[in-house]
């Protein structure tokens, strides 16, 4: 179970981008944080494995204060909970399976990884990790030379080889089209069935949230604004949907694309 | 944007057309500045000011033995009628345009175009040709004298190979002085050796009179015998204390063919020589005939074996010069990167002063470096390793801390969620996105200091230019010429195979 207690994060430069943030998720949860772009959901996820350090207030996971580890303990702590990213951040010129078994380097004698050697059982699992996510035809490429798709598809493998507890997702499809961002929701939501991964994403298409999600977190300016579940969000109010989205959002159908991102989406599609 | 300019345009001129002209008749460009043309103006108006000082320096340096401004520019005509002519009518033809430019602005006529600035820059060309003392006749016409050593150095092979020698010499004693001092013995003939004799075997040299004229010395007649039959001989003097120098006659060195006999006769007209007062007395002089007989096979001559070992040398100059200058750049290079350096005031002050040093050392051409660093270390190579070291580490120190700030962040962060430590964090993100440019750089860097280091021997630096700078100064120029095809070739490949590298590696 992972509980935050009134998160708060203000950067050096005074912007305030979590203001009292509490909630808690309970293992094998998918968890959707929806809100606008400057929101807090980054921040949020990664004050969550601490590559953002939180200014005020406490995460207890596992028992254990997040927000008090240092060195190999928050290492240690950071190798069970995988993360993925919008713009995937592989290596690009490296290999997809080196980018792949990165994944495993809190676990790995460090001297020995230093010289990029793996053992043959890492290399096993990241063959299996490639292939759990279909590419395996594709692991000695360099990530550059992969679609988007594939490449989130390594990012994902990249998470896996870390046997997480906990996976954080950090809007993982707002650079793929509807459909990619299917296959990829489609992953997360299977290593969450079928290993009771505990999944946290944030995501900015209500279709995909509807579909995907356990419970939803709307956040506004570091703030919960509406907490609710799948079911919820189709009962979500106007004005519920505009303490979410802002005055300015319109809500073209319950559970599609809202305010500015629907005009992203349009503008880029069209 | 339709709306701003309509609002540009109605903003009102600070003064009427007529007082524009009268204005920028005065002063060249104020009136512009008053029509709230303020750039064009000022622009004008130095460019103005920049050309009637040069024009004003230029007459002073023409003229400088005149005294007042009239007689001066008078005798700046005289010299250079064409360039005094030409700018003084382009200035006042500018001064007119301004003047009638800054009317139709106020007057909101026209907007002025940028012609009066082509015009301006013609001005600056003229006056520029004239303060470089550009002179093409002269190119042309100093060519026909130019072009022997330039063909030599355009041409130099026949210098770069060179086969054994064998001579063939025969000598006779020549007494200058009359008959009784004494007359040399004439050694005998030997059958199978060469030998020549001379009649008379004394007389007089040849000698200058109070006004430098030759006087011709006595004719002496050589028959030589026992030489190589149908081949040149040449004829050398050599004076009492045996230096040996070949005689001219009719501006040519005298030489003689043999007959198919292997026998020849010549008359030499004794040379002019200087006898010191100290060596008075009896002076015995030599003649010699020599037949030089090229035999073996072709060597490579002494140029080419030195512009080899010395381009080896440059070569490897250059590349200790950049192994240097990695190693010692690589730590400086994140001294200079902003993103590692912006976590603290403390830091970001190292970075200042990190980044103007390297401004600094940069700035400096290495040949300066090498001339501080010939004081320092002496001369040789290793003074051209200084000198394009320190200047490499600033220019490669400059692109790899921008490499640095250049890299994607995301593959750290990611990396760093994995729960790697920091240099996990290093080898794995930060690495594989620093290959390419630091093998581009570096490759390019060496490039470069190979090609210095071809000229860093011209100040005492080591390497080929050292050799190439002698050679000149000695008018060798077909030695020079192989050492200038050899730098020529090696930079190419050079280039050549630093393109393909970096090609490949970005």
């Amino acid at each position: 179970m992972l509980e935050v207690k009134n998160l708060t994060k203000i950067y050096n430069d005074g912007t305030v981008a979590l203001d009292d943030v509490s909630f808690t998720v309970k293992d094998n949860e998918f968890l959707v944080i929806i809100g606008l772009s400057g929101s807090g959901k980054s921040t949020l996820l990664r004050c969550i494995n601490r590559l953002i350090d939180p200014t005020e207030g406490r995460i207890i996971w596992e028992g254990k204060d997040v927000t008090k580890v240092q060195g190999t303990q928050l290492r240690n702590l950071r190798r069970q909970v995988g993360m993925i990213f919008q713009h995937f951040n592989l290596v690009k010129r490296s290999s997809v399976i080196l980018n792949v078994l990165s994944g495993r380097l809190g676990y790995v004698n460090p001297w020995k990884s230093l010289l990029y050697r793996f053992s043959s059982e890492d290399r096993a699992e990241g063959a299996a990790a490639l292939e759990m996510v279909g590419i395996e035809d594709q692991a000695n490429k360099r990530a550059d030379e992969l679609s988007g798709g594939q490449q989130q598809r390594v990012g994902i493998a990249r998470a896996l080889m870390q046997n997480p507890k906990m996976i954080l997702a950090d809007e993982p499809v707002a650079s793929l089209d509807p459909v990619l961002a299917h296959t990829i929701l489609g992953y997360l939501e299977k290593l969450n069935k079928e290993r009771d991964i505990t999944i946290i994403c944030s995501l900015h298409y209500l279709d995909l949230v509807q579909r995907y999600a356990t419970r939803i977190i709307g956040l506004r300016d570091g703030k919960i604004v509406w907490q609710g579940n799948n079911k919820d969000i189709r009962k979500m109010t106007d004005s519920q949907f505009k303490d979410i989205y802002g005055e300015e959002a319109e809500r073209v159908n319950a559970g599609s694309l809202v305010g500015e991102e629907a005009e992203k989406w349009h503008r880029e599609k069209l | 944007m339709a709306s701003r300019k309509i609002v540009a345009i109605e903003k009102k001129a600070y003064v009427s057309g007529p007082a524009a002209i009268v204005i920028s008749l005065i002063i060249p460009g104020l009136g512009h500045i008053l029509a709230r043309k303020m750039g064009k103006g000022l622009l004008l108006m130095l460019s103005m000011i920049t050309i009637i000082g040069l024009f004003l320096w230029r007459i002073k340096l023409l003229a400088h033995r005149e005294i007042g401004f009239i007689s001066q520019y008078v005798k700046a005509v005289d010299r250079k009628g064409f360039f005094i002519g030409f700018i003084t009518i382009a200035i006042i033809i500018l001064w007119f345009w301004i003047a009638k430019e800054a009317y139709q602005l106020t007057t909101k006529k026209s907007k002025g175009g940028f012609s009066i600035f082509a015009f301006v820059l013609l001005m600056f060309f003229i006056v520029g040709w004239q303060i470089s003392e550009i002179n093409l006749g002269r190119a042309i016409r100093e060519l026909p004298e130019a072009w022997p050593p330039l063909s030599r150095i355009l041409w130099p092979w026949e210098a770069a190979v060179t086969r054994a020698t064998e001579e063939l010499t025969a000598s006779a004693e020549i007494l200058v002085g009359t008959e009784d001092e004494g007359l040399p013995p004439i050694p005998p003939e030997v059958p199978g050796k060469p030998y020549i004799i001379s009649t008379p075997n004394f007389g007089q040299l040849s000698s200058l009179d109070k006004q430098n004229n030759v006087i011709k010395g006595t004719v002496i007649h050589l028959k030589g015998k026992g030489f190589t039959a149908d081949t040149i001989t040449q004829i050398w003097w050599a004076d009492s204390i045996g230096n040996e120098f070949r005689p001219r006659q009719d501006r040519e060195y005298t030489s003689v063919l043999t007959d198919s006999r292997g026998e020849f006769t010549f008359d030499l007209v004794m040379p002019y020589r200087l006898i010191p007062p100290s060596a008075a007395g009896r002076q015995v002089h030599k003649v010699e005939a020599k037949q030089i007989t090229e035999i073996g096979p072709f060597i490579p001559a002494d140029p080419l074996r030195l512009t080899i070992a010395l381009i080896i040398e440059t070569i490897f100059m250059g590349m200790m010069a950049t192994f240097f200058g990695i190693i010692l750049s690589i730590p400086v290079s994140f001294l200079a990167a902003r993103n590692i350096m912006n976590s603290s005031w403390i830091t970001m002050t190292i970075y200042f002063i990190t980044r103007t040093i390297l401004n600094i050392i940069r700035s400096i051409e290495p040949l300066i470096w090498a001339l501080i660093a010939v004081v320092w270390v002496g001369l040789g190579p290793f003074a051209g390793i200084v000198a394009l070291t320190v200047h490499s580490v600033a220019a490669l120190g400059k692109l790899y801390s921008e490499a640095i700030e250049g890299i994607d962040h995301g593959p750290i962060e990611a990396l760093q969620a994995t729960g790697a430590n920091w240099l996990q964090v290093i080898m794995f993100a930060v690495v594989p996105q620093m290959i390419p440019p630091f093998v581009s750089f570096s490759i390019y860097r060496w490039d470069i200091n190979v090609r210095m280091s071809t000229v860093i021997g011209l100040v005492g630096g080591g390497g080929i230019g050292f050799l190439l700078v002698q050679y000149i100064r000695l008018l060798d120029y077909k030695a020079a010429g192989i050492a200038v095809w050899f730098i020529a070739l090696t930079v190419s490949i050079l280039d050549y195979v630093s393109a393909e590298i970096r090609a490949r590696f970005t």
